[in-house]
């Protein structure tokens, strides 16, 4: 089974001892294995801060001030530029493509790092296709192969409560079945805001 | 599960399913809102008798209460609607097991066709019982031709082999120990003299030996 998701906020989210009580962290560092380092590092602690407070989009604007960029006990914090290029290292393949960039209407942009452009992006704690198989998971084990299910039954339904995909992101949710449509696990059908899906 | 690659379609039946299921959602989502309304209403209610609006928190009540009551219909409305949806699937669940019954129906006509019917298996037994018989036959007949010569050494075989197992010496080896008389007893007599000495011989032979044993 799943773990149980956490109610966002419900228990404050602890920080490393890196970001409690290491100022240098806050400062990209020059030597590139320091920094490969340090980048990964910050790639685990978004990623771990979303997990914690069920974020799936991050906007950098107003992020940069939360708790995860800045350090006030220590007066210290990560700059915007430095934020990005975080975000830009973690949206690579070395970074493990743990986040993608996307505009204000949603769609996914590519290219260098702009201001203007690059504000905002999908956080995957959880990979589309590894949401998917956290979904066709629980299908399996409830028996519901074959069985039509709504999409609103399955983020939002009481079934799936204390499912760690509960109320989760639409649109990643669209996704996260679209990854199981491609490799032949479902089907999705129906009209939109009434759609369904059906595992094979 | 035989779940081949025709059935990854999906089927009209289907449709209507989630058609029924997306209704369902939307009663869900009715009730909740409801839910938010009366817990408002409820709320205002309180906050006018505080500040002493008896009437406007009787008309919040009264509101309140209507709105209660609908949510008992939509319950209701959606325990049929429910139950509607469980009866189709349950219905799918019958027409795959029909489905399942008929396959194997099918299949078990099939073999049995191939066994060609009833007849077949009983002339097929009769044959199989006039062959036996027929063996039995060849058999006695093989048994009678031997000669009783034969048999008694077969028979003598069998019983050494018998012996060799049982952990018995051959029956050469018995006839190699001869026979032989015992040591005998008494010192040799001179023939002249058994006539009568024999029996006096004896006589203090034993008294010799008495005293010993006193």
């Amino acid at each position: 089974m799943s773990q149980p998701s956490p109610s966002p906020s419900s228990t404050p989210f602890k920080f490393p001892t890196y970001h409690a009580s290491y100022p240098p962290f806050f400062t990209l560092q020059p030597n590139t294995s320091t920094l490969t380092a340090q980048y990964r590092k910050w790639s685990r602690l978004i990623q771990r801060y979303c997990r914690h407070h069920r974020l799936y989009k991050l906007s950098l604007t107003s992020t940069i001030d939360s708790p995860l960029f800045k350090n006030t006990e220590l007066k210290k914090r990560l700059s915007l530029q430095d934020a990005r290029s975080v975000l830009e290292w973690m949206s690579r393949d070395e970074g493990g493509r743990r986040i993608e960039w996307v505009d204000q209407k949603g769609r996914v942009v590519d290219g260098r790092p702009r201001e203007d452009t690059h504000d905002t992006c999908w956080v995957f704690w959880k990979r589309p296709e590894e949401w998917g198989d956290v979904i066709a998971a629980w299908v399996e084990e409830t028996g519901q192969k074959g069985v039509v299910l709504t999409f609103y039954e399955l983020v939002n339904g009481e079934g799936t409560r204390g499912e760690e995909f509960h109320g989760m992101d639409q649109e990643l949710f669209r996704r996260a079945l679209s990854t199981l449509v491609k490799r032949g696990k479902a089907q999705v059908f129906g009209g939109e805001g009434a759609e369904g899906t059906k595992f094979f | 599960m035989g779940n081949t690659p025709s059935t990854h379609k999906i089927s009209a039946q289907d449709r209507a399913i989630l058609d029924m299921k997306n209704q369902r959602d939307k009663l869900h989502q009715y009730q909740k809102r409801i839910t938010v309304i009366t817990d408002r209403e409820t709320s205002i209610a309180r906050e006018c008798l505080t500040r002493g609006d008896k009437s406007k928190a009787l008309l919040a009540l009264r509101r309140k209460k209507f709105q209660e009551s609908l949510l008992a219909k939509t319950d209701a409305q959606l325990q049929t609607l429910e139950e509607l949806t469980a009866s189709v699937e349950f219905a799918q669940v019958q027409k795959d097991v029909v489905f399942g019954l008929q396959q194997g129906t099918g299949v078990l006509k099939q073999i049995h066709a191939e066994m060609g019917g009833i007849e077949n298996v009983e002339k097929l037994m009769g044959e199989s019982e006039d062959a036996r018989a027929y063996q039995r036959e060849v058999s006695e007949m093989l048994r009678g031709e031997m000669s009783n010569q034969d048999e008694d050494e077969v028979e003598d075989e069998l019983k050494k082999m018998l012996g060799v197992i049982n952990g018995v010496k051959e029956p050469d080896a018995v006839e190699a120990t001869v026979d032989y008389p015992n040591v005998p007893q008494q010192e040799p007599v001179y023939a002249g003299k058994l006539k009568q000495g024999g029996e006096q011989n004896t006589r203090a032979r034993q008294r010799a030996a008495e005293p010993m044993l006193a």
